[in-house]
């Protein structure tokens, strides 16, 4: 009995600067395979469809559950996390793609510090030492807890910056994970000692004007983050914080 | 990390700027022009009076200036600028409210082109002080009618929609279900003034008075 069989197709490039090269998989069907499955399978014999050699495709992933935010990728032009993309679930045949608003390392590899340094310049981080100890800090409602627990499973992947029309080479806009963040260390009580920094970091170029309420960044996110009430929030935030200061003359 | 510059604060407060004018004067002005307009449903003697009134308003220069040209064009032109740094994808994610990023331009630039035309035509051009008899020579031409047609669904549609954006990003409607009752509000007001501007175009194409029953 012949074996059952499916295709993967695969954007692959050396180099950012090298010329595209699409190849095609053809890989042994069995039951629950993901999308990290298949590219395994592919390092484990690089030969193409038409059989010739090539090398391992490569790609990032660490947690295989959909926490370590690593292995991002368009998978069928969709932005998604290639670990919990089930063969059993995807149109035939599965298109491999890298993310394209990071700038490309190599194959489905991208560099994603962007929203590292973002998450730096807008004070992401809650300070729980001087250069002595500053003791323990005021207790969080549970209230609060549960609101912020949602917008603490953020996982980095970058799926909200790579479907938003705001986020390309043209501007410079934080994206809507940044903002969420920046909404829960607000959010958080001893965070919230240095909310003036975090919003008015967002005050400034690629900050929170720069979101033009497309909302397709809630409808990416896998980690089903109310991103479109993060930027709503902040927005609020940022606007106040500027009206205070202006008037302050700050 | 110390106070953003004020060099850098300068695009936050042009973006709430813009922001701002679509809703206040422009969008303000949008309601006024579709209700002093609506006289002309009313009666040919009232719509004269009123639109009389109107243009003979004292600075009327230096007032159509400060809340409609220069709001205008600020608006629109840094509202290219705002669509030129966008890289709109709908094609590709097909959701609904991407469709809206999309139309609102598109019914931004609409809008620029007909309002450019329409101050030619009524505020410039001709008449000078406009009467019900010079607006219904222009809009017996079923040219005029269409392209009127096209221009208040652009401006309503962009009206309403931006209302939406507007609730949203000034912190006003926060929550999901907030935003969906801020997108029915936008959908309400930009359906109002599709018909209210429709019904007068062809209020003036077939001299039709439906407003009229008050009048002896
Ligand atoms: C009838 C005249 C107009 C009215 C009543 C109007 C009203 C509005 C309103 C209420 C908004 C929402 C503000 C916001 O996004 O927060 C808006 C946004 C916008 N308008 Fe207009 N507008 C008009 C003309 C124009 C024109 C001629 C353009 C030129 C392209 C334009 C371009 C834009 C753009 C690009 C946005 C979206 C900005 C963003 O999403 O950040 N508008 N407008
Ligand atoms: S907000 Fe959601 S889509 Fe954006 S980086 Fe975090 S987990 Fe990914
Ligand atoms: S491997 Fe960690 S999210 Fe997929």
């Amino acid at each position: 009995m012949a074996e059952k069989t499916f295709i993967v197709r695969i954007k692959r490039q050396q180099r950012a600067d090298e010329s595209v090269r699409w190849e095609e998989y053809e890989l042994r069907y069995r039951p629950h395979m993901n999308v990290i499955i298949c590219l395994r399978d592919i390092a484990e014999r690089p030969f193409t469809r038409g059989g010739v050699e090539s090398t391992p495709v490569s790609y990032d992933a660490n947690c295989l559950e959909e926490v370590c935010g690593a292995c991002a990728m368009l998978i069928n032009g969709t932005a998604r996390q290639a670990c919990t993309a089930l063969v059993d679930d995807l149109e035939k045949p599965i298109r491999l793609e890298p993310l394209t608003k990071f700038p490309l390392i190599r194959d489905l590899v991208v560099d994603r510090s962007k929203m590292f340094e973002d998450l730096k310049r807008t004070h992401c981080w809650i300070p729980i030492d001087g250069t002595y100890n500053i003791g323990e800090g005021p207790r969080m409602a549970p209230a609060v807890q549960e609101k912020g627990y949602p917008l603490a499973r953020c996982i980095t992947c970058g799926n909200c910056l790579e479907v938003c029309p705001k986020v390309n080479s043209n501007d410079s806009f934080v994206g809507a994970a940044i903002v969420s963040q920046v909404r829960l260390f607000n959010m958080h009580p001893t965070g919230a000692m240095h909310s003036a920094e975090r919003l008015d970091a967002l005050m400034g170029p690629g900050g929170i004007a720069e979101c033009d309420n497309a909302q397709n960044c809630v409808k990416a996110c896998p980690k089903g983050i109310p991103l479109t009430e993060s930027l709503a929030a902040v927005n609020g935030q940022v606007l106040v914080h500027a009206v205070k200061s202006w008037l302050r003359g700050e | 990390m110390s106070a953003a510059t004020a060099e850098s604060k300068t695009s936050y407060i042009l973006d709430k700027l813009q922001s701002l004018s679509g809703v206040i004067p422009i969008g303000a002005y949008l309601l006024d022009h579709l209700w002093s307009n609506s006289y002309a449903l009313v009666s040919i003697e009232k719509y004269n009076q009123v639109s009389g009134d109107l243009q003979t308003v004292p600075w009327r220069i230096a007032l159509e200036a400060a809340v409609l040209w220069i709001p205008i064009l600020f608006h629109s032109l840094y509202g290219f600028y705002i669509w030129s740094k966008g890289k709109s994808n709908a094609l590709s994610h097909p959701w609904m409210s991407n469709w809206m990023y999309l139309l609102q331009r598109w019914t931004g630039l609409i809008a620029f082109v007909f309002i450019g035309w329409h101050l030619y035509t009524e505020r410039f051009g001709g008449h000078g002080v406009t009467r019900y008899a010079g607006v219904a020579e222009d809009m017996a031409n079923p040219l005029y009618v269409a392209a009127y047609i096209i221009g208040v669904v652009a401006c309503s549609f962009h009206l309403g929609n931006g209302l939406w954006n507007f609730a949203c990003k000034w912190g006003i409607a926060i929550t999901p279900k907030a935003q969906r009752a801020a997108g029915w509000f936008g959908a309400l007001v930009g359906v109002s003034c599709t018909l209210a501007g429709i019904v007068i175009v062809l209020g003036f194409h077939y001299a039709w008075f439906p407003l009229g029953g008050y009048v002896q």
